[in-house]
């Protein structure tokens, strides 16, 4: 009698592990907006399994699970990877402005590649070293220096019609029409270079500098390639130290469009600043270059690419935007809302708190996802709909208050509070005239979808997901002239 | 030069609110990278069938190592993971969940004094029946030894001591299996593990009103009788006993240690020869494959620590697994040897070492006592009582069947089930 009693408690035991997938899961891709079923609560509300957040389905179908976080779970805490997720706007802004509730952390592997960056520090600290460039990258300096965006951005577009063709167009005479790739004709190199010109990088270097660029981009997040990530670092280093020492002597400088200097290149300006009545160190110094580098570049890239995928495939917009050069700015705002591809900022609480219920101990990793805020319904209507014509978003200049007034809220792409990115002014500036200066070299142009990375159906077009698209195959016609 | 004077310590400047030195001490070097292993392998199917490769690449290579992925810094050689669980002013542990489903103020009686004696008590005089029933219960020759041996004994032992009816000892267990997955990171499973609570509230609290009335020689009469709370005990609190007992994880050890006799003829032959030899065996099966891998900790303070600075909140995953093939501590840590010279063969105290060796770190098997010696008036630790338990089974199942070998043409291994489940064997074929 007992042994027979105690048998189904044993059936229950072992069935745990046929009844649950061990630690790996894998989840099925779904349609585009659609969450996987990962089972509900008594309640009915349904459940998130952690291992999403592992998984591809969830890099290209990002959208649905963060709305079930955002409806039910605002404060999602994640037991697997010991952290908590804020998805609404309201409570990622107060976060963002809480400084001293919330500090910023390491960021992981990065920091390996990236070095001692801005990104980690907090407070007094972070707001001196900021100041130190940040200048460089808004306001008068900037537009004074629009000109060397213009001249770089032409020149990029000039080198598709070189006869060696080193961009890689497809040219069907016949037809007339020609057929690139836009980040390998434009995108890819148009960031690192304008990010080169600012910090001072001697023309001579530029090759290396984008193979380090390169080199230290896919290094991150700990990839197979991290070690390569690394060596790149050092070549950096290396290379930055003579060039310190050259400008700590004879600082360089920028010119406007006349040829008068503006001011000094960022990196004469770190070499000759002090900090507590310390010279900056040649290590901190390649630390602020790969921030540099890594913000401005990658980020600006996919911005690019990012703009002008949601753009031809809403035509309608395409062409009022052609129609009305103002509205450029509306539309990179928009992009930024809709697919923006930093996917949010980590943060640790300072003392223990109670946010919709749950407590979240002291120390706690905090991820705040700006993608999801951008998403909050709360806050924007139709969030998943690309329109540039919205009236619920604010696309004024950037502000570091963020923007909440009379029913227009600005995005969070940039974030908001101390650690607004420094670079998103430069990175606006970057991307609407890249763009313009695109249009105007591009006639009747269009997807060439069946070169464009597909969807799981094989036949719709791959989604954005988290982050940017990695191709955008575009058609146009052949200027004649 | 005086250098006295040029570095006067007194004068250097306090730190500025919000003035943060992480990236000074926390960044990851240039050069050093974590190529050898993957966070994500930490978490994967590899890792639940047999993490000693993976451990034994972070404990050689990166031995406080900061798992990005999910959040923790795994420490793992011996004296690393011992400093931390003894630190107890820098490292906390927080209160399982199922302390908070039970939040209404009920409180778990496990740490009273008489409830711990009278425990030990009905241990000590219910194993050797128990363990007579489930041997007379075998009807054939060949047994799965993991699910007709090592998981009966403890159950029914479970549940004859604290006082379930035999009618509903099936229901009890399952529930009380279930309720378990509670703590874990599953969302399903913690469902399922609420649910059975529910369920497991009802069904003790209608034998805690039958206690009430008619007390009994369990351990449900004993909470209820000797508690001094200022109120009524409640099923909440007598569940929360009981989940604080861990008899799980009795299983999982009873298991491996058959297991590694079962593995390790010569080994086996030392216990045929000498019974005395079953008591170092256990212990050896606690440092060669304990059932709980690790134990999590979190840091109280921002603090430095094995080369790192540890932030406030920081969860160190101390892997009793890695630690206990330490290198450092014990020759050929990866061969089961009963008696081996290089642990300590006795209950060890307070620092996880006692005559100057180390011993294995087996987390729920039992905390051992932190009392230099037993006093008389307060029963023996639960490492202690569950050792005693696991020897006295295995002497009687050998007593019994004293040629029990594997059955031809098997190959049974130790697996976890699920990532955070104990690491042990379930099917372990013999001939009786």
């Amino acid at each position: 009698m007992a042994r027979k009693s105690t048998n189904n408690a044993i059936s229950e035991i072992l069935n745990f592990g046929e009844n649950f997938e061990a630690a790996q899961r894998k989840f099925p891709h779904m349609p585009v907006g659609e969450a996987v079923d990962m089972g509900f609560d008594e309640n009915g509300v349904p459940l998130i399994d952690p291992r999403i957040f592992d998984s591809g389905e969830f890099g290209r179908n990002p959208y649905p699970y963060y709305k079930i976080m955002r409806d039910h779970y605002p404060v999602f805490y994640d037991e697997l990877h010991n952290c908590y997720f804020v998805t609404r706007y309201e409570d990622i802004t107060n976060c963002y402005f809480d400084e001293l509730g919330f500090n910023t952390i390491p960021k992981g592997s990065s920091s390996g590649v990236l070095g001692n960056t801005q990104l980690e520090l907090s407070g007094i600290e972070h707001r001196r070293r900021r100041n130190i460039y940040g200048r460089h990258l808004v306001g008068s300096a900037l537009t004074k220096r629009l000109h060397a965006l213009e001249a770089i951005a032409q020149e990029l577009i000039e080198e598709w019609w070189l006869q060696d063709n080193p961009k890689e167009l497809i040219i069907d005479n016949e037809k007339g029409i020609a057929t690139l790739e836009l980040g390998k004709a434009f995108a890819n190199e148009f960031p690192i270079s304008v990010v080169a010109e600012v910090l001072g990088i001697p023309q001579d270097a530029r090759q290396e500098f984008t193979w380090w660029y390169d080199a230290m981009m896919s290094g991150l997040g700990g990839s197979e390639t991290h070690h390569e990530g690394l060596e790149a670092r050092q070549d950096l280093e290396n290379y930055v130290e003579d060039l310190v020492e050259e400008k700590r002597g004879n600082p360089t400088y920028l010119a406007d469009e006349s040829g008068e200097e503006i001011c000094m290149d960022i990196i004469s300006e770190l070499c000759n600043s002090e900090i507590d009545g310390d010279v900056m160190s040649t290590e901190e110094i390649t630390s602020f270059i790969a921030l540099v580098v890594g913000g401005g570049g990658e980020t600006t890239r996919g911005a690019i690419m990012n703009l002008w995928y949601l753009l031809l495939q809403h035509q309608d917009q395409y062409q009022a935007v052609q129609r009305n050069e103002e509205l450029w700015d509306t539309a990179f705002h928009e992009m930024l809302r809709h697919s923006t591809s930093i996917g949010g900022q980590p943060r640790h609480n300072t003392n223990e708190i109670v946010m919709h219920g749950v407590i979240i101990p002291s120390g706690s990793l905090i991820h705040m996802v700006d993608v999801s805020a951008n998403h909050d319904e709360r806050i924007f209507t139709n969030p998943e709909e690309f329109n540039i014509f919205r009236d619920d978003l604010y696309s004024g200049k950037i502000l570091r208050s963020g923007h909440n007034k009379e029913g227009k809220c600005s995005h969070m792409a940039f974030g908001v509070g101390p650690h607004l990115c420094p670079g998103a002014w430069i990175s606006h500036q970057e991307t609407v005239i890249g763009s313009q200066i695109l249009e105007a070299a591009f006639r009747n142009v269009r997807i060439n979808k069946e070169r464009m990375p597909k969807d799981i159906d094989g036949v719709s077009l791959a989604p954005i997901g988290l982050g940017s698209i990695r191709e955008l195959w575009l058609d146009f016609e052949i200027p004649t002239n | 030069m005086d250098l006295s004077e040029e570095y006067d310590h007194d004068e250097e400047p306090e730190a500025a609110p919000g003035y943060r030195t992480y990236e000074v001490y926390q960044r990851e070097r240039v050069g050093e990278t974590t190529n050898l292993i993957k966070p994500r392998q930490l978490i994967s199917n590899e890792y639940l069938e047999d993490p000693y490769p993976l451990l034994e690449i972070l404990r050689e290579n990166y031995p406080c190592y900061r798992d990005w992925l999910n959040n923790r810094f795994w420490i793992t050689r011996y004296d690393d993971v011992t400093s931390v669980f003894t630190d107890d002013r820098n490292f906390e542990t927080r209160p399982k969940n199922w302390h908070n489903i039970l939040m209404n103020g009920s409180l778990s009686l496990w740490k009273v004094k008489e409830v711990q004696q009278q425990y030990e008590n009905l241990v000590d005089n219910h194993i050797s029946d128990v363990v007579d029933e489930v041997l007379t219960s075998f009807d054939k020759k060949d047994i799965n030894l993991a699910t007709e041996f090592c998981i009966q004994v403890p159950l029914r032992l479970f549940s004859k001591v604290i006082g379930i009816p035999e009618e509903d000892v099936e229901q009890f267990l399952a529930l009380y299996w279930k309720s378990r997955l509670v703590n874990g990171w599953n969302p399903s499973h913690k469902q399922r593990g609420t649910s059975a609570m529910q369920e497991m509230e009802t069904m003790v609290d209608e034998i805690c009103a039958a206690r009430r009335l008619e007390p009994q020689n369990d351990l449900i009469t004993s909470i209820l009788q000797t508690a001094n709370l200022n109120r009524d005990v409640t099923a909440q609190d007598v569940i929360l006993t009981f989940l604080d007992i861990d008899q799980d994880t009795f299983i999982g050890g009873l298991s491996n240690l058959w297991f590694n006799l079962m593995a390790n003829p010569i080994e086996m032959e030392k216990i045929l020869d000498d019974r005395r030899m079953l008591k170092f065996a256990w212990l050896e099966t606690l440092r060669f494959s304990p059932p709980v891998l690790s134990a999590e900790r979190f840091a109280k303070y921002e603090i430095e620590r094995f080369g790192r600075l540890i932030p406030q909140g920081g969860l160190m995953m101390c892997s009793a697994a890695a630690a206990n093939r330490d290198p450092r501590q014990f020759n050929e840590p990866n061969k089961f040897v009963i008696g081996r010279k290089d642990l300590c063969q006795r209950e060890p105290r307070g620092q996880y070492r006692a005559d100057g060796l180390p011993s294995g770190i087996a987390f729920s098997l039992g905390k051992p006592s932190i009392h230099p010696a037993v006093p008389k008036e307060r029963a023996r630790s639960m490492y202690a009582i569950v050792r005693d338990c696991a020897v006295i089974a295995s002497e009687l199942l050998l007593n019994s069947y004293p040629n029990l070998k594997l059955q031809k043409d098997t190959n049974p291994k130790l697996t976890a089930l699920n990532l955070g489940d104990i690491h042990t064997c379930w099917d372990l074929n013999v001939e009786l």
